[in-house]
């Protein structure tokens, strides 16, 4: 069953791209533009195709994302350049997503190197962190001629991307490739180093001319009813250990999910997937305030999950989890061989020696009280995906390069 | 971003990349041609000037296109003349399109009725600063029989007109052409021996694109009736080709110096019109369909053809599909070649086995049961007909075999496209 979870929905051809990008209006000023948050310019690269140029569609992504064909698969583009689609007047926006895959998959088999290292400027850069805020300003910078060195308490790079999006969404080789790019330019990334604990914040920012906190929110939060329960599991632990075993691990005989975001439709699809027959989400969101996306819930629905919307878990004994509905009289009492709990992520900033509220940075943008260190990623205020994640990386690096002048040695 | 040098010397004059806008409204007035340079057109052939005395009296409307399913714009009719505008606000815009602009190439086109007309116009522009003459021998509307394409199609007056504006101006000189004619070599040749120094090519094709049912007239409608007029875009594109073909390599013309038009809109039409022999390129109906924007694609996707090729000059691409172009009878005709499914693309529509059927051999059978098809190498005749039809491109090419009691390796035999699909 370990087949359904890491085949990827299959993508266009020239021909069918064609026939995507030919419904598109080529809009003057064009909205999706405006509306990526990267600045990945849709509306450009979609012109590209039309005009069977599918290298230089490739050029506008690659230059103004460096996890172009990331950004591609995991985007939840109905919420930003498809919403903004002028084609949504007559009828659907155009698949945006899939024709930068199509680009993005172009770019790879024709092994082009668009990206390079600018001429060096002497200066030093840490990251501490290698999701994709990390790797973005990483390669901002490497562009703009400083040295940069990756500090990553894992074992693998890539933050969510490698230990989180389900393989079925976001193929690991699709990911390690978009790495490569990074490191063949230059990136040094040093794996299984925590900062604030195998090397001290102080000694970074005595070797580099400025430190980006980029750390995401790496760590599951948990109920104080599920503690110590040996039936219980993270979604960010079981999405890890799924994905690093390509799906080939001790199945559940059935299993009930607490969460309604995103997350928490990744694990019961990806259970599905593999073959648990029997899968429950209990969502505290009615319908009505559903937070995970449409695509992501539908996905769910067609592989047969069954969802309960409006409860909370009042209490566990075991493998018994009693639900109780947060507006009408109603309780509900499931059984479960496991019980996985997608109710979010938090910040684990031990000993660097910044401030946060939640898991985010106080105020906007990227400075810290620290005039040498500076935070980016889902850690910064604004959106917590991917592609904020690529600008906010962009973002950073471009301020650092302002305070430090790099742009001297152009 | 790649980025390498797109230039190509033309009739001695430079240009920093090939790509033109045609005698055309895309090119009407200072402030059109002006926003083509800033978006990156390398030059501009400035809509045709006729003689001050020349009355223009446009139609409304005077546009047609043909469509074919759902794509629209696959050819255009125009009904259009010369330029509207005063012969002295011309002028005007040439000289300070070239003022502001002196590093791109400002084209005059020219028409007049008379000898004189020819010699004063050319030694007008010459005057206002333009870099080259095209002399438009080729407008199939026009409301005067001694102007437009009925000149273009008699040897004899291209040749007459051709000096007379040698007379009027030493500028290097294009004769444009018409194709409304079966061979264009004689009219080339007579521009050639006035003293043109290369030729444009080609205008627009005499054309009813539409029929209306009710009003029982073409499209479009001027008043309850219409006109032969002339076609352009994609849908000329084959024709244009072909005639810069055969002039290429007419004894006597070898090397003509050619700026190719007609339906260019991708790099890839652009490489097409290059290998076959044209060193600059001139664009209209795709402009007009999607702006002057167009030329990005087309300059960006050029650069990483002649990446891709190793190719340092553009000058080393003019003509080099003219060798590889021969007549019927030199072709080898000792093999066939059999399709071959993709079974892992095949989604098993039928549509090569209704055209094999119908339009082809009747070697395709099919299994109505698992619905796929299958070749019969006893009746196939390899035409690849199936090939085309097929909407997946599950269908390539095959095996390769020597018809019977011919001599040949057929492993050398080279049939494969390179374009993407
Ligand atoms: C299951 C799941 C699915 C998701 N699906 C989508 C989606 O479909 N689309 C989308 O846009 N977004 C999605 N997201 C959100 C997205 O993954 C995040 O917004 C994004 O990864 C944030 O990037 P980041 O670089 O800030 O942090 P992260 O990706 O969290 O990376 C932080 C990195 O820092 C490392 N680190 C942390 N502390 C230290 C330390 N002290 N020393 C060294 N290294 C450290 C971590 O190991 C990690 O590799 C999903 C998230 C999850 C959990
Ligand atoms: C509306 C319209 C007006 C044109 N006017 C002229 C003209 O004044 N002079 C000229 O030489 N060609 C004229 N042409 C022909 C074009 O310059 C060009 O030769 C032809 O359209 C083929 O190129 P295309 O397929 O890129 O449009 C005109 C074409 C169109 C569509
Ligand atoms: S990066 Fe994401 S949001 Fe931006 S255009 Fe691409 S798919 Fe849309
Ligand atoms: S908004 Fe939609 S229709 Fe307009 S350019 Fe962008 S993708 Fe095309
Ligand atoms: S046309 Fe192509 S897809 Fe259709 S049946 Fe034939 S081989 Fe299969």
């Amino acid at each position: 069953m370990t087949k359904k979870y890491e085949t990827e929905a299959p993508g266009y051809t020239m021909t069918t791209v064609m026939e995507e990008a030919a419904r598109c209006l080529l809009c003057h000023d064009a909205p999706c533009s405006a509306a990526c948050p990267a600045h990945t310019d849709p509306a450009k690269f979609i012109r590209s195709v039309r005009f069977r140029n599918v290298k230089g569609a490739a050029e506008t992504i690659r230059e103004n994302n460096a996890l172009g064909a990331i950004c591609a698969r995991v985007c939840p583009t109905e919420k930003y350049c498809e919403l903004a689609c002028s084609r949504s007047g007559i009828d659907v926006p155009i698949d945006i997503g899939g024709i930068q895959r199509y680009v993005t998959d172009f770019e790879q088999a024709a092994d082009m190197h668009i990206l390079h290292k600018g001429d060096s400027n002497g200066m030093h850069i840490a990251i501490i962190g290698s999701g994709p805020a990390g790797l973005q300003s990483a390669t901002t910078l490497l562009e703009k001629g400083y040295s940069v060195d990756i500090y990553e308490k894992n074992a693998k790079a890539g933050g969510y991307l490698t230990y989180g999006i389900p393989e079925y969404r976001l193929p690991s080789n699709i990911v390690d490739y978009e790495i490569k790019r990074i490191t063949d330019m230059g990136a040094n990334i040093h794996f299984n180093t925590v900062i604030g604990q195998d090397i001290t914040m102080d000694q970074l920012k005595a070797d580099n001319d400025a430190v980006i906190v980029a750390i995401g929110a790496s760590e599951a939060k948990i109920l104080p009813i599920f503690e110590n329960n040996d039936a219980v599991e993270t979604a960010v632990s079981f999405l890890a250990r799924t994905k690093e075993a390509k799906g080939n691990i001790e199945l559940p005989k059935d299993a009930l999910v607490i969460g309604g975001g995103d997350v928490a439709m990744d694990v019961v699809t990806t259970l599905k997937n593999l073959g648990v027959e029997h899968v429950t989400d209990a969502a505290y969101e009615q319908f009505d305030e559903f937070r995970a996306s449409k695509k992501e819930l539908a996905g769910a629905e067609r592989e047969g999950v069954t969802i309960i919307d409006g409860y909370i878990p009042e209490s566990v004994d075991g493998h018994t989890v009693t639900l109780k509905h947060r507006h009408i009289n109603s309780k509900m009492t499931i059984e479960a061989d496991a019980i996985i709990l997608a109710i979010g992520q938090e910040t684990n900033a031990k000993n660097l020696g910044i401030r946060l509220e939640h898991g985010e940075a106080p105020s906007a943008g990227y400075k810290t009280r620290d005039p040498k260190v500076f935070i980016t990623g889902d850690i910064a205020q604004g959106d917590k995906t991917v592609v904020y994640a690529v600008q906010k990386g962009k973002e950073v690096a471009d301020e650092i390069d302002s305070i430090l002048g790099g742009n001297r040695h152009d | 971003m790649i980025n390498k040098d797109l230039s190509i010397d033309f009739l001695g004059v430079h240009f920093e990349n090939p790509f033109c806008l045609s005698s055309s409204p895309v090119g009407n007035c200072y402030e059109m041609c002006a926003k083509a340079f800033d978006e990156g057109w390398g030059g501009i052939v400035f809509k045709t000037i006729g003689p001050e005395d020349f009355e223009i009296d446009e139609v409304s409307p005077r546009f047609d296109e043909l469509t074919k399913e759902g794509t629209p714009f696959v050819a255009f009719k125009n009904m259009e003349q010369i330029a509207e505008h005063p012969l002295k606000q011309n002028l005007a815009d040439l000289k300070k399109l070239k003022e502001n602009y002196p590093d791109k190439v400002v084209i005059a086109s020219i028409m007049g009725p008379t000898e004189e007309d020819w010699e004063e116009l050319a030694r007008l522009v010459t005057e206002a600063g333009a870099d080259m003459i095209e002399m438009n021998l080729s407008c199939p509307q026009m409301t005067s029989h001694a102007m437009g394409s009925d000149v273009g199609s008699n040897p004899p007056l291209v040749e007459k007109y051709c000096k007379a504006v040698k007379r009027g101006s030493d500028l290097p000189m294009m004769a444009k052409m018409t194709p409304n004619i079966t061979d264009m070599v004689p009219a080339a040749k007579a521009a050639m021996a006035g003293g043109a120094d290369g030729i444009a090519t080609i205008n627009t094709v005499k054309s009813i694109a539409n029929v209306d049912l009710e009003k029982k007239t073409a499209l479009p409608i001027v008043n309850g009736k219409s006109s032969i007029s002339g076609l352009s875009g994609k849908a000329v594109k084959p024709i244009a080709l072909r005639f810069i073909q055969q002039l290429r390599v007419a004894s006597g013309l070898e090397q003509l110096p050619i700026s190719g038009i007609g339906g260019i809109e991708t790099w890839e039409d652009a490489v097409e019109f290059i290998l076959m022999g044209s060193t600059t390129l001139q664009v209209t109906t795709s402009v007009m369909q999607y702006g002057y924007r167009i030329v990005e694609d087309m300059k960006n996707g050029l650069m990483h053809y002649m990446e891709e090729q190793g190719v340092e000059h553009l000058s080393e691409l003019v003509g080099l599909a003219n060798k590889n172009i021969v007549p019927a009878e030199d072709l080898d005709r000792n093999y066939k070649m059999y399709p071959e499914i993709d079974w892992d693309k095949c989604i098993g529509c039928g549509r090569c086995f209704i055209s094999c059927y119908d339009g082809a051999h009747q070697a395709i059978s099919w299994d109505e049961k698992t619905r796929r098809p299958s070749i019969d190498t006893s009746k196939c005749v390899g035409c690849h007909l199936c090939a085309l039809v097929c909407p997946v491109h599950a269908i390539h090419p095959g095996k390769i075999v020597m018809k019977e009691g011919r001599e040949g390796d057929p492993s050398k035999i080279d049939v494969v496209s390179q374009r993407l699909n």
